[in-house]
């Protein structure tokens, strides 16, 4: 509708307002990230990248770090490989399909604070549905400390979101997997292929837009794990479950280290933005050849 | 293998899955019903003897002020943010514009980038506007956040439209407001139905900015309170569960009767579409 431009500039105002109040805050924030702002208003007062060597003195931060990318494997690739595998078996088995992916997507609807609920319940050492259960068929689960052992309280947090997120991935690939022509797999088979050569060498590589997104969404939910360790363990124990944003959570609001937090902030942001601009990218390649 | 055998097996490891799946939600619904005699007894898989739905009420009393606010709050969000977001989408596919595709990247980033990044900004920023602990303060962050997300979604739905449609509307000298209320909005309404749902469930679901932008319970939404009923009511599973169950109701009823749209929505939203 080229006469009315007017009206299509209209309504983008709102949009842009909003757009550029987040860009806006980016930059504020890149710049606090430099002052040595204590307690609760701002003072502006540049100290260079001292924030920054105060952070990567913590071995408190770099424990963070490496808990982010724990989940980041842990998390990403069992929910997408077995996203992925299941998607398989659920497409062979017709109508049944329509029962079966609510069941495991229905949890993406669930708030992490649920989740986190439900799950520091299950594995709670002495009361909780897991050691009540293997205690039950004979098990000493005397040992099996779950959320509260230090080792592996990680993972177990990891698997709670792995629960979550499984049917997001189900679904992604399920779709993508119906969408590939039949005659493919067909050909496949007449060639002799066996089923996991079928999976892996044709089905897989023919949906690597799938693996795209969902590896890309699931990176970013890695980053915002913040609700479910404080439900789950607060951090703890000790800080051996603290992920970044939980790190610039407490800097900020318990400590009032503002410029710390700051410092933290952009420390995630090179994190994310390293998964989301790629990803943008790829998405404006779409939207320009649509 | 033969066709029918691995059917067969594929149904039959789905299937056990799916019973793990659901393991903890029987569990959940389960301990809910139970006194706390029951609960202490620690048989997490037996049915309640007599469902107690005493539970429901204390846990009610206890999330009644927050489900309050995050009705209220998340319904105005979405509104708003459906909105605007339509109306940007509509801007960035109709019209033709060079600087669209610009546009759409900037607004790609900002719908994938986690808030937490700006989470500093986002306090100061309603300091300055002195709406902290205000209805408005919470629905203002949570459109910023939220809007981009929906301009996507209804944008990638408004670009299947056929440009016929537009030309003829055009022709018969519809104005774009027009066009937009009585045409674009009827015609996408699925792509609306499932922008306004992942929105909504996103807002409902939130949990940090609720803790940073409240003081006190007076606006403050249902999940923070959630997770103080976790805090206060140490091992009493029954009634944390009981809580659990009612603020994840609405969400999950969402689910189960639109889930078609909450997954098209996700398509949407995430390039697929």
């Amino acid at each position: 509708m080229k006469y009315y431009k007017s009206y299509g500039i209209a309504f983008l105002v709102p949009i842009l307002l909003i757009v550029g109040i987040f860009y806006g805050m980016l930059i504020w924030d890149f710049a606090a990230a430099f002052t040595s702002w204590q307690g609760l208003q701002p003072t502006w007062e540049f100290v260079g990248f001292s924030n920054f060597s105060r952070l990567f003195e913590l071995e408190r931060f770099w424990i963070n770090v490496r808990n982010n990318l724990l989940w980041l494997v842990f998390f990403i690739v069992p929910t997408a490989l077995g996203g992925f595998v299941l998607a398989y078996f659920l497409s062979n088995l017709g109508r049944a399909e329509n029962v079966f992916w609510k069941i495991f997507l229905f949890p993406m609807a669930l708030s992490f604070v649920v989740t986190g609920t439900l799950w520091a319940w299950m594995y709670d050492p002495s009361s909780g549905v897991i050691n009540t259960i293997l205690g039950g068929i004979g098990i000493n689960t005397s040992r099996l400390g779950w959320i509260a052992d230090p080792k592996i309280a990680v993972y177990c947090m990891i698997l709670s979101a792995f629960w979550q997120y499984l049917g997001f991935s189900l679904v992604l690939y399920l779709g993508a997997i119906k969408g590939l022509p039949s005659e493919m797999i067909e050909a496949a088979k007449v060639d002799g292929a066996s089923r996991f050569k079928i999976l892996f060498r044709i089905i897989f590589p023919n949906i690597a837009h799938a693996t795209l997104i969902c590896t890309t969404m699931l990176a970013i939910t890695t980053l915002k794990v913040f609700d479910l360790v404080w439900i789950m363990t607060r951090g703890g124990p000790g800080v051996s479950t603290e992920v970044l944003p939980y790190l610039m959570y407490r800097l900020t609001f318990e400590s009032r280290d503002f410029g710390m937090g700051a410092a933290t902030s952009i420390v995630m942001l090179i994190f994310s933005a390293a998964i989301v601009i790629p990803y943008s990218l790829w998405m404006l390649g779409k939207w320009v050849r649509a | 293998m033969k066709d029918k055998h691995f059917v067969i097996a594929s149904g039959i490891i789905i299937s056990i899955l799916a019973v793990v799946w659901m393991l903890p939600v029987y569990a959940l619904i389960t301990t809910s019903l139970k006194t706390q005699q029951e609960v202490a007894m620690q048989d997490y898989l037996r049915l309640p003897q007599e469902p107690r739905l005493s539970n429901f009420v204390e846990a009610f009393d206890a999330l009644k002020v927050g489900l309050r606010n995050s009705v209220i709050i998340s319904l105005s969000a979405t509104f708003l943010c459906v909105l605007i977001g339509s109306l940007a989408g509509y801007s960035l596919t109709g019209f033709g514009f060079r600087f669209a595709t610009p546009l759409f990247f900037f607004i790609v980033v900002v719908t994938f980038l986690p808030y937490h990044v700006i989470l500093i900004p986002i306090t100061q920023f309603l300091n300055t506007l002195n709406l902290i602990n205000t209805y408005s303060g919470l629905i203002l962050i949570y459109v910023i956040l939220n809007a981009p997300m929906a301009t996507l979604i209804t944008g990638t739905f408004f670009m299947k439209m056929p440009p016929e449609l537009e030309e003829a509307a055009l022709l018969d000298g519809c104005k774009p407001l027009t066009f937009y209320r009585k045409i674009l909005i009827p015609v996408s309404l699925p792509g609306l139905i499932s922008a306004t749902i992942l929105v909504f469930v996103q807002i409902y679901n939130e949990f940090l900015l609720g803790i940073v932008l409240t003081r006190g319970p007076d606006v403050k939404p249902v999940m923070p309170f959630l997770a103080e009923l976790k805090g206060t009511q140490i091992a009493q599973w029954h009634i944390q569960m009981a809580g659990a169950l009612i603020t994840s109701a609405i969400p999950v009823i969402v689910f189960i009767f639109l889930g078609r749209y909450f997954i098209s929505g996700l398509m949407a939203g995430y390039g697929k579409g």
